[in-house]
């Protein structure tokens, strides 16, 4: 394959618009998905109410028409984001968030009333049973499917394309429209799977930490 | 009490929203019949910043495309753009964006022109303008070199492939027999893939460019052939803002510049091999 060394160098440079999207996407985020979980859990109905509006909205419409609309639909609205990449990272950790927001749920709300029941007995606060006795429960039982979700981001971020953002899978299909050729696309393939092998060690080593009680 | 509290405080909020969804629209509206009366400040805004921003697919050769070494963007309408605005004052940035949504980004403010042989169609004039043109083309249909057809009777029945968005769509809804005959029209994202859609056989020809069927030939493509029958004829233009009157007035001149004194010839010659753009009737 000719110019082989320029390939790869422009895939890395595409790869590091992947990789810093993927990123700040988590780190705001998994924050932002915990506390619209506990919004979410709240007693406060117009509260869970917004927030379950909310999850809906974001889980039930494609995030490629969500990076569409924060780039090109909020302008009509008379919020006008020039930036591609903080347009992405917006749709991106709204989207995201969302669904981060139902696992924590989920996970929250899978540990039995037996517990908040002893905590009580204890004489602990609902802040305390949370953050002592809950929340570390809840964050084991959530690894695996925030896991699934963050393969799944590392994926999604080729998405960005349809803004113009030069991340690793528009760079490899710019060169096979150009060459007529799609070898590059392997290369991506390899790539990807090269950052979901790293992730997957990761997560896992994770998961092992905190299995305290599965030996 | 409580719920009566709560009730209100959710109309309030609702009343809020609903106020500050209606509010932009409003100064828009007084502001309109001003812009018109406002002075047009497009060349002066370029000529402020120093560059405009070229819009185009960097994935169209030879218009517009990365060279395989450099990964620079280079192509014809690069390099024209570039003399223009050497005559203008100004630098030319490039910014590539995604052909189905070139026309927002046009409006948007995010790039000043587009630039890609981009066709000259009713439906873009509708929401941009454009420049006079500035190069002939026409959309062909091309076939595999060794199957049987010739016109576009020996395509009846057969499938095609086409780029999704592009003005080859128009071209071919206007020879509405032909495309009657065809039992399916095939739409990718790009032109590489409905070649390869050829390649295989899945699609029996592809309507596409001349200019972009001229650019494979070049590269020692020796597997296509195109039909003599053209779909039609059309012109790219430069794409423009609508409101950028006097910005286009500047570009313009630039252009008739380049196309009177032979600069355009010299450019058509290095990556046509001859003068293929002094013909276009301006």
């Amino acid at each position: 394959m000719k110019h082989l060394d320029t390939l790869l160098l422009t895939m890395l440079q595409g790869s590091g618009v992947t990789l810093s999207l993927f990123a700040i996407t988590l780190i705001v985020a998994l924050p932002l998905g915990f506390l619209l979980s506990l919004g979410r859990l709240s007693k406060f109905k117009p509260l869970s109410g917004f927030i379950w509006f909310y999850t809906w909205v974001m889980r039930g419409t494609p995030l490629m028409l969500q990076i569409l609309f924060i780039y090109f639909g909020l302008d009509f609205l008379g919020i006008k984001i020039t930036d591609r990449f903080l347009a992405a990272v917006i749709a991106f950790v709204l989207n995201y968030a969302a669904y981060f927001a139902e696992i924590f749920r989920g996970g929250i709300q899978s540990i039995g009333r037996g517990q908040y029941e002893a905590s009580d007995m204890l004489g602990m606060s609902y802040g305390q049973t949370m953050m002592r006795i809950v929340l570390p429960q809840a964050f084991r039982r959530v690894l695996p499917p925030i896991s699934n979700e963050v393969i799944t981001l590392i994926k999604d971020t080729a998405l960005v394309y349809v803004i113009g953002l030069q991340d690793l899978m528009k760079v490899v299909d710019g060169r096979a429209i150009t060459t007529l050729d799609p070898t590059p696309y392997l290369f991506a393939a390899v790539f990807y799977l090269f950052f979901t092998f790293v992730l997957t060690l990761g997560l896992s080593a994770l998961e092992k930490r905190f299995a305290y009680y599965e030996g | 009490m409580k719920k009566t509290v709560l009730i209100l405080t959710i109309l309030c909020l609702a009343v809020a929203l609903f106020a500050a969804g209606c509010t932009p629209a409003t100064p828009e509206a007084s502001e309109a019949p001003e812009e018109t009366k406002a002075a047009d400040t497009s060349w002066d805004d370029i000529k402020e910043k120093g560059y405009f921003v070229l819009g185009l697919d960097d994935a169209f050769p030879p218009m517009g495309y990365r060279d395989e070494e450099t990964n620079e963007i280079v192509g014809f309408d690069i390099d024209l753009a570039k003399e223009a605005a050497k005559r203008m004052g100004v630098e030319v940035k490039l910014q590539p964006v995604v052909w189905e949504t070139v026309t927002q980004e046009l409006n948007k403010g995010t790039i000043d022109v587009i630039w890609n042989g981009c066709t000259i169609t009713e439906e873009r004039l509708e929401v941009i303008d454009f420049t006079k043109p500035y190069m002939n083309n026409k959309q062909i249909v091309v076939v595999l070199k060794d199957s049987p057809y010739q016109t576009f009777e020996d395509l009846a029945g057969k499938k095609m492939a086409i780029q999704e968005g592009s003005s080859a769509q128009k071209a071919l809804d206007a020879n509405k027999e032909f495309k009657d005959s065809l039992t399916e029209v095939v739409p990718f994202g790009d032109n590489t893939k409905a070649f390869l859609d050829l390649d295989s056989k899945r699609v029996d020809c592809v309507a596409v460019d001349i200019v972009v069927f001229n650019y494979y030939i070049a590269k020692g493509t020796d597997k296509y052939r195109m039909l003599d029958t053209a779909l039609g004829d059309e012109q790219y233009g430069i794409g423009v803002r609508k409101d950028d009157d006097a910005f286009q007035a500047e570009l313009q001149k630039a252009l008739d510049e380049m196309y009177a004194d032979g600069t355009a010839a010299e450019i058509s010659e290095e990556w046509f091999g001859s003068d293929i753009v002094s013909d276009v009737n301006e």
